[in-house]
């Protein structure tokens, strides 16, 4: 299965999942890889759990991933990621954005919400290949503004050296993404992700 | 060059399932398409309408999933090729027109497209519309992919136009909502204008004897339908003596578990799965000694394969949910397929999915669940706060299909049924007519126009007392922003004449009649108040622009949103703004209450929720209310 590379973008609903799992498809098409991503639509558009899968291979076949299996987890917020704890293994490498977002159910039917730390520990118990935690809204905010906070991770992604793209190939499909308007700022913040993990892993 | 759904013929694109439906419509010269907006069928509309716009063929949002196939039915009639598409449920809408649609036939070309929902993502239920083409008598494709959407669909046109029949295309979630790359084709030219001459005299006229003669005819098509096109959809891979029958995504979980077990076995991929191509079935069957059947939902294949094999195979053993080695309930993934096929093999599963599951049990158990909520700002948490403070627990609260169903969740309440379109307001007459209690309508603006009119004007004919809450949002809010009956333009950007609810109502004698804003909680509960005291029919128009476009409108015209605070000073953390509001950019810090700046919209709806007056506009906050925005 050496072939094939999974990914799963977690988060909650508004912070641009959609939009991040865009950027990859787009990289592995300029590429010429093939790619099977599902994605979730419909009820919930913000603050709700939300999730895509993207599998990229020559003999990708299930556009749902198999547990254990995940070679990415890019956590947009903490508690989503950890909600993907089954698909990670050893062979999983995981990102996460420190900015915890606290579901408003929780904080009505008063259950508990743990800190970062805990939830960073709990994804620990699966065993990953790295986890690495990246204050991306906080970079975000940075750069100009915290809606931009995927690319950031997106950055931070490539950042670690596992994305299946040669260098480069990442941050010329985000700009042929990106809407006009919003290219310069996305550029910044893929860079800003870049350097963050760039300087943290070495 | 065009990217997308719209690029030249031998480029390859990411296409989401459903975009690559409406590129096959495209392609196939499609002229006129209709539709009403339904996960997961929606984005074939998004779709359409943007290549309408460039392309200049008919697209509309249809009032509801009847109008828009009898829309696409004229124009199959008059010669065009025609499309509507629709999720499961709303073939349940359509189907009056549907079922005597299949003994009218067509003369051009006409597709309708169910997407069904297993595991009901967004829907009420798992129904497997695979069952409506075996009683409507019409012929149907299953595309396994992005790519066999779109080939199928070009496909169906052709066929349908051959047969003279619609045809329908079966999608399901993992299919309409998967990307992947699609090579795409040549797009043929439309026809323009069509002529409405009926081949008979008869032709368009279901009564009696007439109806029987179609009704025969259309036996006959199937047969020749079997006969002659079938085959076309159905490949054999693979070999050995354990086979598999599958269709739809099916056939991608059980190409994954091959591949993960390493095995050979034989396959057959079915893409017309009704008529069936029962001599290739029947070959196959044969030829394999075990067979596992992998389709989602019903044993809709099992059931035909078991009645084949008792002539082709009768020492055949066959697996699948009658043998309990696949559910019928949610949808299948390759796990779930792997280790039926495992087990059908007696080989062990290929990953430890049980050790798996318990280590992650201890991850899952210490996070919080977070389902569904209504947005920060949204206008239904406001309608539902003042309601919810006005009529308390008294009502029965008849809920329905949209965005404001969430109002069922805590602290709201305010839901004891949500069922299918149009519902709540029938279920109200009963009601009154059964108990005591005063039922409570919520019901959205699209919802209202798609089957709601209907049950309001039985309400007022026979006297019923009911309040009526149309929380009217002005868009189609849960599919993505549609426009609906009530809005002035249409899907691609003309002028449209948007239907008045309070004027309609009125018209229909409604005398209790009120219009508010959602964010003016103090009138918003006089109006409950008010129509509770009412005798009859009493409609209150919750009337405030959806908050995602409020909120955006607010990000272009002032560069960004500048949210609301809570003041740490005032704040008591009394915890009334969770407990009564609960938008999700309140934050419960553990001695006090923020808002995540990073989660508000800066509406400042929720500033007279605290009873300290503890939450405050930061420096340059709009209040949407105050400043005009979102009404």
């Amino acid at each position: 299965m050496g072939s094939e590379f999974n990914l799963i973008v977690a988060g909650v609903g508004g912070q641009g999942i959609l939009f991040t799992s865009r950027v990859i498809t787009r990289a592995a098409l300029m590429e010429g890889k093939n790619f099977i991503q599902s994605e979730v639509h419909g009820l919930s558009q913000r603050y709700g759990s939300i999730r895509t899968e993207i599998r990229i291979g020559d003999d990708v076949f299930s556009p749902l991933i198999v547990p254990g299996t995940l070679d990415l987890l890019m956590a947009l917020e903490p508690i989503e990621g950890a909600r993907c704890a089954e698909y990670v293994s050893r062979r999983t490498s995981v990102i996460i954005n420190t900015h915890l977002i606290p579901p408003i159910g929780a904080a009505v039917a008063g259950i508990r919400v743990p800190s970062l730390e805990e939830v960073v520990d709990a994804l620990r118990l699966m065993g990953p290949k790295s986890l690495i935690t990246v204050p991306a809204t906080e970079l975000a905010k940075e750069v100009g503004d915290p809606m931009v906070t995927n690319v950031v991770m997106l950055g931070a992604a490539e950042g670690i050296g596992v994305m299946p793209f040669e260098e480069g190939t990442l941050l010329r499909a985000l700009e042929e993404v990106s809407p006009e308007r919003y290219r310069e700022l996305n550029v910044r913040a893929f860079e800003a992700g870049r350097r963050y993990t760039r300087e943290s892993t070495e | 060059m065009k990217r997308g759904l719209l690029a030249p013929a031998g480029s390859v694109e990411p296409l989401l399932g459903n975009e690559a439906i409406a590129r096959g419509a495209v392609e196939a010269g499609v002229d006129v398409t209709a539709a009403y907006p339904g996960t997961p069928s929606t984005e074939i509309g998004e779709a359409l309408a943007e290549a309408a716009r460039e392309l200049g063929f008919y697209f509309e949002w249809s009032a509801n999933e009847k109008v828009a196939v009898e829309v696409a039915a004229a124009a199959a009639w008059s010669g065009l090729r025609s499309m509507c598409f629709m999720k499961h449920v709303g073939v349940n809408v359509a189907s009056d027109a549907l079922f005597t649609l299949a003994y009218a036939g067509v003369v051009g070309g006409m597709v309708v497209v169910s997407a069904d929902d297993p595991h009901a993502h967004s829907s009420q239920n798992e129904q497997d519309n695979r069952y409506y083409a075996v009683s409507m008598s019409l012929p149907m494709l299953e595309p396994s992919n992005p790519q066999e959407a779109k080939d199928l669909t070009v496909r169906a046109f052709d066929l349908s136009e051959r047969y003279s029949v619609p045809f329908l295309v079966r999608s399901t979630t993992r299919v309409s909502h998967v990307r992947a790359p699609v090579r795409l084709g040549e797009v043929r030219a439309r026809r323009g204008k069509g002529d409405f001459r009926p081949p008979e005299p008869d032709r368009y006229l279901q009564v009696g004897a007439i109806a029987r003669k179609h009704h025969a005819e259309l036996l006959e098509k199937l047969e020749r339908i079997e006969a002659e096109a079938a085959g076309e959809f159905a490949r054999v891979e693979g070999e050995g003596e354990f086979g598999i029958v599958t269709s739809g995504v099916g056939y991608l979980y059980a190409l994954e578990a091959v591949k993960l077990l390493g095995v050979e076995v034989k396959v057959l991929k079915l893409g017309m799965t009704h008529p069936l191509p029962e001599r290739i079935l029947s070959e196959f069957l044969e030829g394999v000694e075990r067979v596992l059947v992998v389709e989602e939902l019903e044993p809709f294949l099992e059931d035909r394969v078991r009645a084949v094999a008792k002539d082709a195979n009768p020492e055949l053993e066959v697996l699948g949910k009658r043998s309990g080695h696949l559910p019928r309930v949610g949808e299948y993934n390759a796990e779930v397929v792997v280790r039926a096929l495992a087990e059908g093999l007696g080989e062990s599963p290929p990953v430890d999915f049980e050790g798996l599951r318990r280590r992650a049990s201890e991850v899952l158990e210490r996070l919080p669940p977070r389902p569904p909520v209504l947005c920060p700002a949204c206008p239904h948490r406001a309608t539902g706060y003042a309601m919810k403070r006005a009529l308390g627990s008294r009502p029965v609260y008849l809920n329905d299909i949209g965005c404001y169903a969430l109002l069922f969740q805590k602290p709201f309440e305010l839901a004891h049924v949500t069922h299918a379109m149009g519902s709540s307001m029938g279920f109200a007459s009963g009601i009154d007519v059964a108990t005591d209690r005063i039922p409570v309508v919520l019901i959205g603006d699209s919802t209202f126009f798609h089957a709601g009119i209907p049950a309001l004007i039985n309400a007022i004919h026979q006297k019923r007392r009911v309040i009526v809450a149309v929380l009217d949002n002005r868009i189609t809010a849960m599919t993505g922003h549609q426009p609906h009956p009530g809005v002035p333009r249409r899907a691609t950007g003309e002028e449209a004449t948007p239907i008045d609810i309070e004027r309609l109502v009125r018209g229909l004698g409604v005398d209790f009649v009120r219009v508010v804003d959602p964010y003016d909680f103090k009138e918003t509960e006089r109006a409950f108040r008010e129509a509770e005291k009412h005798g009859g029919v009493a409609v209150v128009v919750c009337r405030r622009e959806c908050a995602l476009l409020t909120a955006a409108r607010v990000r272009r015209e002032r560069g960004r949103i500048v949210p609301y605070r809570v003041d740490p000073e005032r704040c008591t953390y009394c915890r009334v703004c969770i407990m009564t509001y609960a938008c999700p950019a309140f934050v419960d810090a553990g001695d006090r209450v923020e808002r995540d700046p990073a989660v508000g919209f800066g509406c400042g709806s929720c500033v007279p929720v605290c009873p300290y007056g503890a939450i405050v506009p930061s420096e340059g906050a709009v209040d949407w209310r105050r400043d005009g925005y979102g009404v």
